[in-house]
């Protein structure tokens, strides 16, 4: 372990191009994909927690089951479709950043509904009976419902983000893992690995762990002065 | 507590990305020299209780060595097939699909580069410097290329070569690419995997030329319609270039294999004492060729149940070369590894964390 750390400083202090590059795109893509999840999750899981119409069980049932995709046949599913044979082969995606974007927002959305559902469905009844002895309408009583989330949208962010950052399978699959264009960190430790440079892989795999802790250190205090 | 211990992480994290950027900022000027030096000193000098394991290290040479090559049953030819547009591509249900988008202008430019005289040159000089051996070598009789290679266009820059890891982890396509990149201002994207898997990307229509090493798994592709014949070339399947597979084990040779006449015997000797052998066991290139050298009353094939009564000593590990030859190091085991991956994985002083 020991020549791992020292090889993961020296290699930050290097300033390799070929590192650069991979960290620039692993943070574009985890961060966008992450981003974009939040979006389209918060909106959703506090209809799904909050909202009393049919069939929302059978969705929640399915949200849940999506929660446990293996990112990789998520990745072989985006691989068949976009693939030169596949249906979307006019959009030329395969191997592209976006299409590695999009195949983690499939995977990660769920989870931010997920979370999202889990704290709403709990908060809400008694919110509604405030918001209703206060004669709020359904527009305020909204607002009142997203401002007490503050403090699980961020907990969804970093479950949805350190997902992203952490899974292999489906970015392999769909990025191809090629060097300069789609290479992510998760991806290079796979290859460093085949190759036999261990050391290197824990190496990267070190610079990963740190970044990931930076990015919760960072939400975490953000996480705290928002929620107060 | 827990407070306090990830804001120190933070801290030294933080402190190690502001590093980085200062020395990524000037790396054209030759002011980071100095700038660097400190940050260096005072990592050794962070890192001082651990100095004692420092020459041990060091120490650590690779014990495994090249004891058996250039024998002709260990022959490796790199060959390279452009792919048929016309091809008969089916869809993951099994349905034809007939307008898969290739670029075949880009792949032409390619092939006809590499089998220039200007590529060919390079790839056969290629390694020379670096390990003082040649790592490929021209086969005689190679296709030779005199087309002129057409200027990248905006619709054939793009240009998708699917092929095995042993020429990607050598080296030799980050060497030869950015001069053909450079020269004609075609952009090539590198898919890296075993030859098996390489093959799979190109039927599924993900490449527009294959550079693979498995003579049989090439010849399925061709009979399958996959490849065709380029103008001025004599068939579809181009092998210009060949280097050795090497068999490799512990520098004390248990087996006696460095005395063996040839590598049929050698295996079989290996086979007779029982001596460990880590087999690729993946499909690949490496592994075809190894299940052919066994002697054949042994029955060993890619089929896990011809090989579990000699699970004892004959290990099939199923992981990329390099990660094999880790093992075998560990193990002090025999391995069959292409020689370029062999001699790379020296220079890396096999080492591991």
């Amino acid at each position: 372990m020991g020549s791992s750390i020292r090889k993961a400083i020296e290699l930050i202090l290097s300033a390799d191009p070929e590192l650069l590059n991979i960290l620039a795109t692993t943070a574009k893509v985890c961060l966008t994909s992450s981003v974009i999840a939040l979006i389209l999750g918060v909106p959703l899981g506090i209809l799904y927690g909050a909202g009393r119409f049919p069939g929302r069980r059978v969705l929640l049932v399915l949200n849940r089951t999506l929660m446990g995709m293996p990112p990789v046949v998520c990745g072989l599913l985006f691989y068949l479709l976009f693939s030169g044979v596949g249906p979307f082969r006019h959009l030329h995606l395969l191997f592209t950043v976006p299409l590695m974007i999009l195949a983690q927002v499939v995977l990660i959305t769920p989870i931010v509904v997920g979370t999202m559902e889990t704290f709403v469905a709990d908060t809400a009844p008694a919110l509604r009976e405030t918001a209703k002895g206060l004669g709020f309408g359904p527009g305020k009583q909204f607002r009142l419902l997203v401002n007490e989330c503050v403090y699980p949208i961020f907990s969804a962010y970093l479950l949805s983000f350190a997902r992203a950052i952490a899974e292999v399978g489906a970015v392999a699959m769909v990025g191809g893992a090629i060097a300069w264009k789609t290479n992510v960190m998760t991806t290079a430790i796979m290859t460093y690995t085949n190759r036999g440079s261990f050391t290197l892989g824990i190496a990267l795999g070190l610079i990963l762990l740190s970044l990931s802790l930076l990015v919760n250190v960072v939400l975490s205090l953000l996480q705290r002065r928002f929620s107060q | 507590m827990k407070k306090i211990v990830s804001l120190i992480l933070a801290l030294v994290m933080i402190f190690a990305l502001a590093a980085c950027g200062q020395s990524a900022a000037p790396t054209t000027t030759e002011a980071p020299a100095p700038a660097e030096e400190p940050a260096s000193e005072a990592q050794t000098a962070e890192t001082e209780p651990e100095q004692p394991e420092e020459p041990e290290v060091d120490a650590l040479l690779v014990d495994t060595c090249i004891l058996m090559e250039a024998d002709d049953a260990m022959i490796n030819n790199y060959s390279l097939l452009a792919v048929n547009p016309e091809a008969p591509f089916v869809d993951a249900d099994g349905k034809p699909v007939d307008d898969v988008e290739l670029n075949t202008v880009g792949a032409a430019a390619l092939i006809n580069w590499l089998l220039s005289e200007e590529g060919q040159e390079l790839a056969a000089n290629f390694g020379y410097e670096e390990y003082g051996e040649y790592l490929f070598y021209l086969k005689d009789g190679r296709p030779v290329s005199t087309a002129e290679i057409p200027e990248a266009t905006e619709e054939t820059r793009l240009i998708r070569l699917s092929t095995t890891t042993s020429v990607n982890d050598s080296g030799l396509l980050g060497y030869l690419l950015p001069i053909f990149e450079e020269k004609y201002g075609y952009e090539v994207e590198v898919y890296s995997a075993g030859t098996g898997k390489s093959i799979g990307n190109a039927k599924m229509g993900n490449a527009d030329l294959i550079l693979v090493h498995s003579k049989s798994q090439e010849e399925a592709f061709v009979a399958d319609g996959f490849a065709y014949v380029l103008d001025g070339m004599p068939g579809e399947r181009l092998t210009w270039m060949y280097n050795y597979f090497v068999l490799c084990g512990p520098s004390a040779d248990p087996a006696g294999v460095k005395e063996a006449p040839d590598v049929k015997a050698a295996f079989a000797a290996i086979a007779d004492g029982k001596y460990s052998f880590i087999s690729r066991g993946d499909g690949s290139g490496t592994h075809t060729k190894e299940l052919s050298l066994w002697p054949e009353e042994l029955g060993i094939s890619a089929e896990p149940e011809s090989f579990k009564d000699y699970a004892d000593w004959y290990i099939s590990a199923n992981a990329g070369m390099g990660a094999c030859l880790v093992m075998a190091e560990e193990m002090g085991a025999y391995i069959l590894t292409d020689k370029a991956t062999f001699l790379t994985f020296v220079a890396n002083d096999g080492k591991i964390g």
